[in-house]
């Protein structure tokens, strides 16, 4: 089982890694952390702090955007160039193979992760900084909301367009991150219906907030978040994220190809 | 044991948003044996691609059974046994023709050395030794029909399916894919191919299957699914001036081609007689043919009579 898994993420992940959309936006994320050296050398003494705040926010846009990218065009793609009646009748189960695109993704992002986060690191040491287990964590962060995102578009583009899933995806995701405010409004209209809506919301909608990074804690307060709430953040991430593969393996196991 | 077996099989698509039904296949039953080259023949829209789907698991039968190689359709017990090449195949057009053997190779569970020594026998044995490390995406579509048959035989299969094999192969594309075919059947592998090539079905097949609408018309040896009887009889001759025009009033049809004087007649007896009163009159008899019914010609009387196209 793991092998046929390994084969397909092997071949989901050769796929990303020729993918030049995906290369013009690592070099994106580097030309965005070389600004932030521009920008730091016109702030006062914040050199450092400038160049985490500006990376740090690169990698998670970037992320963002080729997790999105990636996500949606999953299973579409296949559908789309019609490779899915080449793979489909080799001796794997179709869950199988839904799991080896999500692994390969999932290595991919991992890869430009750790790929960006040093590039980044590099540039905080040039500047006399120092990157810490704060940034690690933080970057640690931005990976688990990415492939959070990537099982919510996989869920999507098991059964709709590549737009729809994007739509739906990037609709989830602006709410997600925006779950605090939700929460503060439902408590605003305690004992209304919009009260309990907005709370239902916030139960069903990922928490895409918890793994939200700022620049500024990472300086300001070396402690940012500590290893606790590291696992407790990657323990909500792989909940949520199996809930949606298994619900996208279901709605794919019986879905025709005609 | 049937490699394949489908009986009564069914099945019914929803299209678009009112779930309009179109039905596809109305209750096809079938059986393929061990090492048979099984032809299945039907005009576009008859339902071959839709049975080959919902033998490889690519889509679902609304009713009936389908078995491949003992077991379920679609099951990975099944699909471990055999090769198939989907019609107008599409690949990973990233990869080369190597990587994607190896990757078929891993999905059958196949070690890295074998992988490797599978791979390099099947790129030379479909001629694509000095294309192996060029990416599927710089490929003609004969050299794409030429990868997809490697890969379907990367497994070491049992039962190999093919969908219209030979489309988009020139003549000699054609004539390796028919090798290849041979190949197969020498070495015990049952082949189950559509096509719309006749000629191939009549060159290669043990037995075929005629689709019509969605409903099996026949099935079996092409010996006893053609009717034996001589439909027609053709006599090309050639005779003096005078005893051509005299000739030429013989009973029958009569017509003139290039290749001279063309006398038909459906009565044996007939063509007879005249034979003799062309060599009476001092004539030559240039060409004698005794026409059967041909795959093509019952091909064409199934599909009028199921109301299909071809």
């Amino acid at each position: 089982m793991m092998r046929r898994i390994w084969a397909v993420a092997l071949n989901t992940f050769r796929e990303a890694l020729r993918n030049r959309v995906l290369m013009v936006l690592l070099l994106f994320a580097v030309g965005l952390m070389a600004f932030s050296l521009v920008l730091g050398e016109l702030s006062l003494h914040e050199e450092v702090r400038v160049i985490k705040d500006i990376g740090l926010a690169g990698i998670s846009a970037v992320g963002i955007l080729i997790a999105l990218f990636l996500g949606v065009n999953l299973l579409s793609k296949e559908l789309d160039r019609k490779t899915v009646y080449f793979v489909i009748p080799k001796p794997l189960h179709r869950w199988e193979f839904l799991l080896g695109k999500y692994a390969g993704i999932a290595g991919t992002l991992a890869i430009l992760v750790v790929t960006m986060a040093v590039i980044l690191g590099l540039f905080v040491i040039g500047q006399g900084g120092r990157p810490g287990l704060a940034m690690v964590r933080a970057e640690m962060l931005i990976l688990l909301e990415l492939w959070l995102l990537t099982a919510v578009a996989l869920l999507f583009s098991a059964f709709s367009s590549p737009y729809l899933s994007a739509m739906f995806t990037g609709s989830l995701w602006v709410i997600g991150r925006n779950t605090l405010e939700l929460r503060t409004f439902a408590d605003k209209f305690e004992g209304t219906p919009l009260s309990a809506l907005l709370r239902a919301v916030t139960w069903i909608v990922p928490d895409f907030h918890l793994f939200y990074v700022s620049g500024a804690s990472v300086t300001v307060h070396e402690s940012f978040v500590s290893w606790v709430y590291i696992v407790q953040a990657s323990a909500y991430a792989v909940a949520y994220s199996v809930a949606c593969l298994v619900i996208a393996m279901l709605l794919f196991a019986r879905r025709d190809f005609t | 044991m049937p490699v394949i077996e489908v009986s009564e099989l069914r099945k019914t698509y929803l299209r678009g948003f009112w779930r309009i039904r179109t039905v596809a296949l109305h209750g096809i039953s079938l059986a393929v044996g061990a090492g048979e080259v099984f032809g299945f023949l039907g005009p576009n829209g008859a339902g071959k691609t839709t049975t080959i789907k919902i033998l490889m698991g690519l889509v679902f039968a609304s009713s009936g059974v389908a078995r491949v190689l003992g077991a379920p359709a679609g099951h990975r017990e099944a699909k471990q046994r055999l090769g198939y090449l989907p019609e107008n195949p599409y690949f990973y057009d990233y990869l080369t023709v190597r990587e994607l053997l190896d990757m078929v190779g891993r999905l059958h569970g196949q070690s890295s050395a074998e992988r490797r020594r599978h791979a390099g026998e099947l790129i030379e044995r479909v001629g694509l030794g000095s294309a192996a490390n060029r990416p599927l995406r710089s490929f003609s579509k004969g050299m794409l029909q030429r990868a997809g048959l490697a890969q379907a035989l990367m497994g070491r299969p049992d039962l190999v399916v093919l969908d219209e094999p030979m489309s988009g192969l020139d003549p000699l594309g054609r004539k390796e894919v028919r090798d290849l075919i041979f190949e197969l059947r020498a070495a015990g592998t049952t082949v189950f191919f559509s096509t719309h090539i006749l000629s191939d079905a009549t060159m290669l097949c043990d037995r075929v299957g005629i689709i019509v609408g969605g409903r099996l018309r026949g099935i079996g040896p092409l010996g006893e699914l053609l009717n034996p009887a001589i439909q027609s009889v053709e006599v090309v001759w050639s005779a003096a001036e005078d005893e051509r025009v005299r000739l030429r009033e013989h009973a029958g049809a009569h017509e003139r081609t290039s290749e001279g004087e063309v006398f038909r007649t459906p009565d044996p007896a007939l063509a007879q007689a005249f034979v003799r009163e062309v060599v009476t009159a001092g004539g030559e008899v240039l060409q004698l043919h005794r026409h059967r019914q041909s795959l093509e010609e019952l091909f064409v009387s199934e599909a009028e009579r199921g109301g299909g196209t071809t």
